[in-house]
């Protein structure tokens, strides 16, 4: 069980390489920070001090990318017991993952990859998802994806599909707002019914972040970008429709100077107004 | 834990989808493009078009990012040898290194691991090829120190003193003996702060091959100059005896230096451990994860 919490209206940062230098010299004002699993995970000393830096400053949350919640193969024990191990290290308030398969018949693509929403896979995803969530001993809250294609064998919106899982699992949302506009523009749906389908009294956490619009119209999900109008418009309907909740700026490529990320990491405040 | 088992279809789909996402980019206009009209026909079939593209366009998306993903791991792992070969060059390498080796942990920073050795048989006759070969293992090395865990350095006790002859002193994980043709740590220390993808030029051999000592420190890697016969005496102490280490490298002196060997030897031997190149003594063989402390 966490000691540790977050102000349910935090704004927090994604922990990245880059800024590292500026941080550790200025340790600004943020609510949180968002740290990817797999990045400290292993024994290298290098991540785990800086972490325990961080750690010892401000709340830390884990974010995985290869729970694999939706792989073909259980889950990984080793993996779970490294998970829980780090989460018990930094006390984090919650941990999070996403809903997707990442790897298959013993082959890691590392990629966030979508399911076919199906009644079958709602019942294996939140069987897997509350075993984590025991396992973790703190809350455990599952994203919803970017995504890029559609399958015809899907019976469920991608909304319902994740509301099932999250409601069968009793673990929590762990809404993207980005991710749903960027699915919402490839697969041609409206980004206020999925928020409709969300009960945001089990939102752990919001994302946003930027992306990037391809020739020939997809939208890709790069964090490498400010985010868009489109999007801050999107987490506004959000807010109005079920905040507080704790929000996160994430941004993984051509990554600004921190004092340019958490410029705009502020304007989430305007955006709530 | 869960003991619910996936449907068999789930398998097959993902199958199916895993290899849409390996298919190798098409690299003959001279950029690296995908080539749906090449992807299995199960996938094709298992997704529906979309607004804005098609099934196989839509496919093309995760069939990318899956390469450049990779790619983009394997120069961050191996950026010496991604800048003297090019990033055009190093990615033909690391796309067939990747479709033999598919990455196999959740932890993506594995995927690079034998890079290095595929590198140096897919080189072939290649004229610089052993200089990419000291680039790659020196990259390779680099990585590995990082990686370690945090331990304690070897703290001799009087009682280590009476049978250090006869024990093998077991290498620290973070740190590696590099022997040196070229001036490549130099060229990797510099590159560090230029960016680009151009293949840069490779430096004139030395003239004399030197041996380095690579050594994380809480601020980063340093690397520290070692004599002639300081690196060889470490290289061989990584694996042998002390007492056969000694015997080995003045078997392999010429007469003249044999003199003055066991003074410097004794110097050398007590310098390594104040440097924390060892992390104790032991009197098995050495294990693989010994390996950690590399000799390039």
């Amino acid at each position: 069980m966490t000691t540790r919490s977050i102000a349910r209206d935090a704004l927090g940062l994604g922990l990245r390489i880059p800024h590292y230098p500026w941080l550790f010299e200025h340790w600004p004002e943020v609510g949180y920070f968002e740290v990817i699993s797999e990045n400290f995970l292993g024994p290298a000393l290098p991540p785990r001090a800086r972490l325990d830096a961080v750690g010892a400053r401000y709340p830390v949350v884990l974010h995985g990318v290869g729970l694999n919640l939706l792989g073909h193969a259980p889950l990984d024990e080793a993996y779970l017991d490294a998970l829980s191990r780090l989460a018990d290290r930094v006390d984090a308030p919650f941990v999070t993952d996403h809903l997707c398969w990442t790897g298959a018949h013993g082959v890691s693509h590392h990629d966030l990859l979508p399911a076919p929403y199906v009644p079958e896979l709602v019942e294996l995803a939140a069987e897997r998802a509350y075993a984590v969530q025991r396992r973790l001993g703190r809350p455990f809250g599952i994203e919803n994806l970017s995504s890029y294609v559609e399958f015809g064998r899907s019976t469920m919106t991608e909304w319902d599909f994740y509301a099932s899982v999250v409601r069968e699992a009793g673990c929590w949302f762990m809404l993207d707002v980005n991710n749903i506009y960027v699915s919402s523009q490839n697969h041609g749906f409206d980004p206020g019914d999925y928020l409709d389908a969300v009960d945001f009294s089990r939102v752990l956490q919001v994302h946003i972040a930027g992306h990037t619009r391809e020739p020939d119209g997809t939208l890709v999900d790069t964090h490498d970008h400010p985010v868009p109008a489109a999007v801050w418009a999107l987490y506004a309907r959000a807010w109005r429709r079920g905040g507080p909740f704790p929000t996160l700026l994430e941004w993984d490529d051509r990554i600004p100077p921190m004092p340019e990320v958490l410029a705009e990491l502020s304007k989430a405040r305007e955006a709530r107004a | 834990m869960s003991d619910r088992t996936a449907p068999r279809w789930l398998g097959e789909l993902q199958a199916h989808f895993g290899a849409v996402l390996r298919s190798p980019l098409d690299r003959s206009t001279g950029a690296l493009r995908a080539t749906p009209s090449e992807y299995d026909p199960d996938a094709l079939g298992a997704v529906l078009d979309g607004p804005r593209a098609r099934a196989a366009e839509r496919l093309a998306v995760y069939n990318r990012q899956y390469w450049f993903r990779l790619f983009g791991v394997l120069q961050t792992a191996f950026p010496l040898t991604a800048r003297l070969l090019g990033h055009w060059r190093f990615n033909d390498y690391a796309g067939r290194f990747l479709l033999a080796h598919p990455p196999r942990s959740w932890d993506i920073d594995h995927a690079p691991e034998g890079f290095e050795t595929f590198l140096a048989g897919a080189l072939g006759d290649d004229v610089a090829r052993d200089a990419l070969v000291e680039a790659a293992r020196i990259d390779a090395a680099w990585r590995a120190l990082f990686r370690a865990p945090a331990t304690p350095p070897f703290q001799p006790t009087a009682a280590d003193a009476a049978r250090l002859l006869d024990a093998r002193l077991v290498p620290s994980p973070a740190c590696a003996f590099v022997l040196e043709r070229w001036p490549l740590l130099e060229l990797k220390s510099a590159l560090a702060s230029a960016r680009g993808e151009a293949p840069v030029p490779l430096p004139a051999p030395l003239p004399q091959a030197r041996w380095w000592a690579l050594v994380r420190e809480t601020a980063g890697i340093r690397h520290l100059p070692l004599e002639a016969r300081e690196g060889e005496l470490l290289a061989l102490l990584r694996r042998r005896t002390v007492r056969d280490a000694l015997a080995a490298l003045e078997g392999s002196v010429p007469t003249p230096e044999r003199a003055a060997l066991p003074g410097q030897a004794q110097r050398w031997l007590a310098k390594s451990v104040e440097r924390g190149f060892w992390t104790g003594l032991a009197t098995e063989p050495p294990s693989d994860e010994d390996q950690g402390s590399t000799q390039v």
